[in-house]
């Protein structure tokens, strides 16, 4: 077993869907993290999908698997008096708890920030929930989707013509998660060198704000709101080599007006290589190709009139790309597009991820054991630290250390 | 005023863009002394975008310093130009790189290359230092110099395949989404991870953070769906596996939200209690018993029933009181915000002051986010406007790298620090 960053370091986690993920990342980095669970298990241990084969079994929600690898598992029933004091002995022990219980909900059963902080004061105590511990809201039900509506995300994702989008894999909770790692790391640091413990609070609302891009500060500024644009984002108007291309047997998504590649000429040079650059060596295009980069497209987001002639145009420049493209395979388009420094992205679905060669050539891929038995391949940790490498390891079986923590307690 | 966490903690910015710069900006709100090393020959492209703020007629202000965008991820820091093509920058982004606890980039190891900023260069340099390098593809590996940012991985990650409507093609999701909490925040939390270790041990250490494996690794179950079951699910539009109804529901518009007339409220109702409640808030009791909606399974079998029906109960109604109303039933619900009402009609975001603002010497009075969490003894804040480019170029040249006058007029004159 190499160091491990968090050695030491022990959580008592009373977490469902909202800061499990939060504790994931504790426990991966090597603190002991103790999942104090409800009798028959919270909201994601009956979340689909599962094993299949194993719907409804408690130990087999890939759900609960993403967000609690590397921890260990307790049943404790914090509605019986029993369960309150062992669960509050349990969290005396703890150098932080974690929890996303509603507000006051711990503090009603003994397990407040203010009690638990009394009798020990360097405990450092991370709480996560939808709103925050105080404000108006600090009551109100959460679920992902209200939080991805309320921090302004939603507003700024899909067509016009349907309703705002969901980004996928529960990012209000996701957000919130990160959000409370750093939070309450730098309070652990703290801590630990001062003694004095402290409460995070951290709301789901609040965590993806910033994900809002440049909406907040188009209003600040310019009093205008940023709404969804389809694939537009942030360009005033339909561009070429911008936004989702068919390829024979997927898609790529297109950039490369935006900085940091190449601009269209390369791409009109990979077209020509291929027989496949059409009108566009010839005027008027010639001249447009070589006049939409970056600097011309920050002038037409001043001046959207800016455009002028050139509108006319171009959907030629547009429907020749999109021909180009759709006589390759997404994959071709990505990587030999890449080879020559243009901005486009694979459109991936699981399964190219899965076997991703990126991923692949770098063994980011590990094997776990299963809850439910055998061994599974999973998705690696976040990053690489040389001395201190993240290690996952499987998410704990319902109940699975409650004799051994509790016989610890006595 | 209060002790900041990270007071004494000194952090060498050479990112640009967002995912890097957005996490010295976190080290800066929570009392990091952050150096942004940039230079004028290769401005972060974030400068140069919109929003720019307004000058009082109503013309855009111009210029490196007047952008929204690149403001708001970069307050407090100190703003060093340094030329790195030329090999007397590389020396002193070395003499800067010995006197922080941090190193922070988010370039291609192609740029780290050419620098000379790969780690065993600046670990030699420096051995104590924590290095975080966070390029869209890792350090190796046949795709190491594949470039992007956060709009590219949205679809090379799986989260365009997977979100929005099945009948639509993989738009993606409107913004560089991952570049602003994910990644920056994994970054972080690594940071201090290995923070801690060097206080227990003395070491610093590589920390690398490849994008594309951070942002896989918070992508739910659908890559887990396939690993384990073989499956390769798809985009489901606003609905859940776990809940139903699940979506957003067009309300009454709204004429005083500015160019975002239209307004949705969500709702979420993760069993049939919720849904009982949510039906009789909405005024039809009724419907909870409907046998095409009592349980969850015929919830899902009849969806596009249930939706059209809730749709036509809010479509005359106020978003705000729709959404007050399942609250008070106890149903998680929402607005679909916009940043309009985020700045200015939330309550709750105003009551908890998330929103800070402050005044920059070009832009003028700038809002800004605050810090994402709340720390009750050493809580952070936005610490400043982000720097005017080069504006400390010799506040850090004498201060903190500690090199004469007479040192950085040379350095001046020989094109170094620009």
């Amino acid at each position: 077993m190499p160091d491990r960053a968090l050695d030491g370091v022990r959580v008592i986690e009373f977490a469902d869907e909202t800061a499990a993920y939060c504790g994931r990342l504790l426990a991966d980095l090597g603190a002991e993290v103790i999942k104090v669970e409800p009798p028959g298990g919270g909201r994601l241990r009956r979340a689909r999908p599962f094993v299949r084969g194993h719907e409804g079994d408690p130990n087999a929600s890939l759900a609960f698997w993403v967000h609690n690898t590397s921890k260990k598992s307790v049943v404790l029933d914090l509605e019986t008096d029993e369960g309150r004091s062992l669960a509050r002995k349990l969290a005396l022990t703890a150098d932080i708890v974690l929890e996303d219980c509603p507000v006051g909900y711990l503090a009603e059963r003994g397990l407040g920030f203010d009690t638990l902080h009394a009798e020990k004061p360097s405990l450092v105590y991370t709480s996560v929930t939808g709103f925050g511990q105080d404000g108006p809201h600090a009551h109100w039900a959460y679920s992902d989707i209200v939080g991805q509506a309320m921090g302004g995300i939603m507003t700024l994702a899909g067509e016009p013509a349907d309703p705002p989008n969901l980004i996928y894999g529960r990012q209000a909770d996701i957000s919130a998660s990160i959000q409370a790692a750093q939070g309450t790391l730098m309070a652990l640091l703290y801590a630990e060198a001062t003694g004095e413990g402290q409460r995070v609070d951290v709301s789901a609302q609040e965590a993806l704000s910033m994900a809002q891009e440049t909406a907040m500060q188009t209003w600040d500024f310019q009093k205008r709101n940023r709404t969804r644009t389809g694939e537009l984002g942030m360009l005033p108007i339909p561009l070429p080599a911008t936004g989702v291309a068919k390829c024979k047997d997927g898609y790529v998504s297109l950039y490369i007006l935006a900085p940091a590649g190449k601009d269209l000429p390369a791409l009109v040079d990979w077209m020509r290589e291929k027989g496949m650059q059409g009108p566009l060596d010839d005027e008027p295009y010639r001249t447009i190709v070589n006049q939409l980069n970056m600097a011309w497209l920050t002038q037409l987001m001043s001046n959207p009139a800016a455009a002028g002639e050139i509108l006319q145009h171009l959907p030629v420049i547009t429907k020749t790309i999109l021909e180009f493209f759709a006589t390759m395979s997404a994959r071709e388009a990505y990587e030999e597009g890449q080879r020559r420094q243009l901005l486009i992205g694979i459109v991936s679905t699981p399964k190219d991820i899965a076997e991703n060669a990126q991923l692949r050539a770098r063994d980011w891929f590990v094997r776990i054991e299963s809850p439910i038995g055998g061994t599974v391949e999973f998705p690696g940790p976040p990053y690489r630290l040389s001395e201190t490498p993240a290690v996952i390891s499987r998410p704990p079986r319902l109940g699975e250390h409650t004799d051994e923590i509790l016989a610890s307690l006595r | 005023m209060p002790k900041k966490p990270l007071e004494g903690l000194r952090v060498a910015d050479f990112s640009w863009y967002g995912a890097g710069p957005i996490a010295g900006n976190t080290l800066s709100q929570f009392g990091a002394e952050v150096i942004r090393v940039e230079s004028e020959t290769r401005p972060d492209g974030l400068r140069r975008v919109h929003p720019f703020a307004m000058n009082p007629d109503g013309t855009f202000k111009t210029g490196y310093n007047v952008s929204g965008y690149f403001n708001n991820f970069n307050t407090g820091k100190l703003s060093i130009q340094l030329n790195l093509n030329v090999p007397k920058g590389q020396e002193v982004a070395y003499r800067l790189i010995e006197k922080c606890d941090v190193f922070l980039t988010n370039f291609t190891p192609r740029v780290i290359d050419k620098w000379n900023l790969r780690y065993e260069q600046i670990s030699a340099v420096n051995p104590r230092i924590i290095a975080a390098y966070a390029p869209m593809q890792g350090l190796t590996g046949p795709h190491r110099d594949f470039l992007g940012f956060g709009a590219v991985l949205t679809p090379v990650t799986g989260i365009s395949h997977m979100s929005g409507f099945p009948h639509r093609p993989p738009i993606g999701v409107g913004t560089n989404y991952p570049d602003y909490v994910i990644n920056p925040g994994h970054t972080v939390t690594a940071i201090l991870a290995a923070l801690r270790y060097r206080n227990r041990t003395g070491k610093g250490q590589l920390i690398e953070l490849p994008q594309i494996e951070s942002v896989v690794n918070a992508l739910g179950t659908a890559v887990v769906e396939y690993l384990v079951n073989g499956d390769n699910p798809g985009r489901m539009g606003n609905r859940s596996l776990n809940a139903s109804p699940h979506g957003a529901f067009r309300c009454a518009d709204d004429p005083e939200s500015v160019g975002s007339v239209d307004r949705w409220v969500v709702i979420a109702c993760r069993d049939d209690r919720e849904w009982a409640a949510a039906a009789a808030a909405l005024g039809h009791p009724e419907a909870a018993a409907d046998p095409r909606f009592a349980t969850f399974e015929a919830r899902k079998a009849n969806e596009d029933e249930l939706e059209a029906l809730i749709g036509s109960w809010v479509r005359d109604r106020k978003a705000e009181d729709v959404a007050a109303a399942l609250q008070a039933a106890g149903v998680p619900a929402g607005v679909v915000q916009n940043a309009q009402d985020l700045l200015e009609r939330d309550e709750h975001m105003r009551a908890r002051g998330y929103y800070q603002y402050v005044e920059h010497p070009e832009a003028g009075r700038e809002a800004h986010d605050g810090p994402a969490f709340r720390l009750s003894a050493t809580p952070g804040s936005v610490p400043g406007p982000a720097p005017l480019l080069g504006e400390h170029t010799m506040e850090v040249c004498e201060r903190i790298i500690g090199l004469s006058m007479d040192e950085v007029a040379d350095l001046l004159a020989e094109g170094v620090l620009v």
